[in-house]
């Protein structure tokens, strides 16, 4: 079958009800698993980012230390069942160059000299997808690194933002992304405004880049806010670290 | 230490702390002038000191020279004994520290009868080079024997296990009817009967997870208040807890005579 | 070890020169290294380009082949990027398979031309949902002084700009209407920049890509448009700084374009 052209944008609105500017529902659950040192679980509209955190642990072989600092491992893994068309387990080029990228977005806050030679390794499984599965998942990472309690400048918060039918909108879904004109997904660190990831496919005028951005800055502001009342919430409202807390405030169909 | 005059407030990483960056305290950095939680925990300011700090709510263990810590012996590499000690970097411990208790010398080989593969031994932080590489004495310290439970907890719990001045552990101990010690890395030895070692057990887990929460001393007295009666009878009680806390000495100053043979026949890597 | 030594040495030079406005190698904050594109330089190749930048030196072969279409696009071509960071180029390069650099380097590569849409895959289908050219570019680094990916995006695009579709290889026969040529449609350069302690650099030479905490390549069209943007590197960039090297990186590329492409 052969893309067919859609149209996205009807009456100033998304095919999913949205606003230009507006997020899909977010979602947080924090220390969801037993056996990792940190960890997160985090839905974007209908993505589902699980994120472990071990470490700082020590690793051999030796070569792959830093006598320095802590090496940060990212690890990001979507499920076979995730999308659509079956995707074949284990890493191919998409996920490896998305690690490093995501490696790099929260390299910036995380204060490795204080453990040398340890590697800090964090794993994101995608269980489910529906674009943006990378920004979800440094949402999630960002927590859980945070829940390890590895020392850290910041949280990162990520987002995207694309083109669909000309305009310049907050957070594509897979069909905008789809049939889409560009895909730009953004981690920055909100408190300082300080970028930390970008990356950027399809075609924009330099105009465009810079509405994106504003963007993508403006939601990171919003996601810097629920990932921090996450982590507030886990310690505060209950006298039982065990229970999850689980906070609900996306905005979604309003 | 979590003390009386303090307020429970928990940041996150990147939080303001503080215009005053001579205020910065650990687990907090500057960033232009300004004090910034680096750590996701409690903010503690006390009347006496002027620095603030962020005590972390997890993470792992970080040796300081001094501390005393509870580890487990993983490896036998002449002439070191390697121990986990809940760290992210292995501990070693020379052979020349049980030799001073053996009053021998300790040939290529002979280690594992002084100290063998999963033995726990509890020791002192001698040093923490830049390397990462930490040695342990044993000096003044003891071998734990095999009768009691050890426990594991983060170690960022450590200081409300113990309470102010001891407050805490010293009711656990007293009204569990065991002999307790809290290592520095979270590790924690209880000997006792099966049931006060069973209400220590539980009581510690409810200090770990309501840590972060004032009135915690309080809860604690209340939960083990409402085991007293299923407890021993009260009468002896102090003699016997006496007498468990002397046994649990004696045992864990001598060293183990007699091996299991699963022990024995265990193989490990000599180089 | 004594490699390390060096480059840090090296590295605080870098910090220092900077410090008084100056670059190791004596160029302007914007000024690329001596750039060289040779053309047609292996015969066996439909395409292929050997690019210097200063020291760095990549070389870029493109080979068509007919091949099945994936099915979601039965009627267009297949564009493949591929790179390989051989250890001769390198004392930090090591044989085996793809890592995350040569894997980054060739998706970098491959989104400037694949969203330029430079190349029209629609006219690279030979027979619907059955047989279409597979274009395979394959970049070989010979030389890494900094800066491959400016190199081989520039070495991809002009191995692209001159290729004869071999049909007689492969037993085609061309109908009278149809050009046994690839024509391409745009020419999208990467301009990879990097910040050094608030510095902006053009065409980062090997010491000052190890000094430099970020690094940012933007790759843009005939038209100024962008086609891709990718930031790499542990460190963090503000927005202003983004939008400056978004801006040098539009410029820098039409200069490129003008003088080799």
């Amino acid at each position: 079958m052969k893309k067919e052209k859609i149209e996205l944008i009807k009456d100033g609105k998304r095919l999913d009800g949205r606003g230009f500017e507006e997020l899909r529902e977010i979602k947080i659950e924090i220390d969801v698993l037993k056996r990792a040192d940190g960890s997160c679980y985090f839905e974007l509209g209908n993505n589902k980012a699980l994120a472990a955190v071990y470490g700082p642990r020590e690793i051999h072989p030796r070569h792959l230390q830093n006598e320095k600092t802590a090496v940060v491992v990212y690890n990001y893994n979507m499920a076979p069942f995730s999308a659509t068309d079956r995707k074949r387990p284990g890493p191919d080029r998409r996920s490896v160059e998305i690690s490093k990228a995501s490696r790099c977005a929260l390299d910036p806050v995380i204060l490795k000299e204080y453990y040398p030679k340890t590697t800090i390794n964090v794993y994101v499984e995608l269980l489910q997808s529906d674009a943006g599965t990378r920004t979800a998942a440094i949402n999630a990472a960002s927590i859980a690194l945070a829940a390890a309690g590895i020392p850290m400048r910041d949280l990162v918060s990520s987002i995207a933002v694309g083109k669909i039918d000309g305009e310049v909108v907050l957070d594509l879904n897979a069909v905008e992304d789809n049939h889409g004109e560009a895909d730009m997904p953004v981690a920055m660190i909100a408190r300082t405004n300080t970028i930390t990831m970008l990356q950027m496919d399809g075609r924009f005028t330099k105009d465009e880049f810079e509405v994106g951005m504003k963007l993508a800055e403006k939601a990171c502001h919003e996601i810097y806010e629920l990932q921090r009342a996450a982590l507030i919430a886990k310690y505060s409202e209950s006298v039982n670290a065990n229970v999850n807390v689980n906070v609900n405030t996306g905005r979604g169909e309003e | 230490m979590i003390g009386h005059h303090t307020m429970y407030k928990v940041v996150v990483p990147g939080d303001f702390i503080s215009d005053d960056m001579d205020r910065a305290g650990v687990g907090t950095y500057v960033d232009g002038s300004k004090v910034y939680a680096m750590s996701y925990g409690i903010v503690i300011t006390s009347d006496k000191e002027e620095k603030i700090k962020v005590a972390a709510l997890s993470g792992k263990y970080m040796p300081g020279n001094g501390d005393v810590v509870i580890g487990k012996i993983t490896a036998i590499s002449f002439p070191y004994w390697i121990a986990d000690i809940a760290s992210p970097y292995d501990a070693r411990l020379h052979s020349s520290e049980f030799e001073q208790i053996a009053n021998r010398r300790i040939e290529f080989g002979e280690m594992s009868n002084y100290l063998d593969l999963d033995d726990l031994i509890v020791a002192k932080v001698l040093n923490v080079d830049a390397l990462m590489r930490i040695d342990l004495t044993l000096r003044e310290e003891f071998r734990m024997g095999t009768r009691g439970r050890l426990i594991e907890i983060s170690h960022t719990k450590v200081p409300r296990i113990i309470g102010r001045n001891g407050s805490m552990i010293k009711m656990l101990k007293e009204k569990c009817n065991c002999f307790i010690f809290v290592a520095k890395n979270g590790r924690i030895w209880i000997e006792g009967s099966e049931s006060g070692m069973e209400l220590a057990t539980r009581a510690v887990k409810i200090i770990a997870n309501e840590a972060h929460t004032s009135g915690l001393t309080d809860r604690i007295a209340n939960f083990l208040d409402s085991f007293e009666e299923k407890g021993t009878e009260k009468k002896g009680k102090e003699k016997k807890r006496k007498e468990n806390r002397k046994n649990a000495i004696d045992r864990l100053i001598g060293i183990a005579k007699n091996k299991d043979e699963k022990r024995k026949n265990r193989t490990y890597k000599r180089w | 070890m004594g490699l390390e030594v060096i480059s840090d040495i090296r590295t605080d030079y870098v910090y220092n020169l900077l410090e008084s406005g100056k670059r190791i190698d004596g160029r302007g904050f914007h000024d690329y290294r001596e750039i060289s594109v040779e053309r047609d330089i292996v015969n066996k190749a439909e395409g292929s380009a050997l690019v210097k930048i200063g020291d760095t030196a990549v070389l870029v072969g493109v080979k068509l082949e007919p091949g099945v279409p994936f099915p979601d696009t039965p009627d267009r071509g297949i564009l493949m990027t591929n790179a390989e960071l051989r250890p001769g180029a390198s004392p930090d390069f090591e044989i085996g398979p793809p890592n995350e650099d040569s894997i980054e380097l060739a998706r970098i590569v491959d989104r400037g031309i694949r969203e330029s849409e430079t190349i029209d895959l629609e006219k690279l289908c030979i027979e619907e949902g059955e047989k279409v050219w597979m274009i395979f570019i394959d970049i070989h680094a010979l030389d890494n002084d900094g800066n491959l990916i400016d190199a081989a995006a520039l070495g991809a695009i002009a191995s692209l700009s001159n290729i004869r579709i071999p049909n007689e290889r492969y037993g085609l026969v061309l109908e009278e209407t149809e050009e046994d040529t690839l024509s391409i449609r745009d020419t999208p350069v990467a301009v990879t920049l990097v910040e050094v302690e608030g510095n902006l650099l053009v065409d980062p030479n090997l010491y000052e890509e190890n000094a430099a905490a970020c690094r940012l390549t933007v790759s843009s069209n005939a038209d100024g448009t962008l086609s891709g943007i990718q930031k790499s590197g542990s460190g963090g960039l503000k927005k202003e700084q983004i939008s400056e090297m978004v801006e040098i990186g539009i410029e820098k590329a039409g200069e490129i374009r003008e003088k080799f492409l």
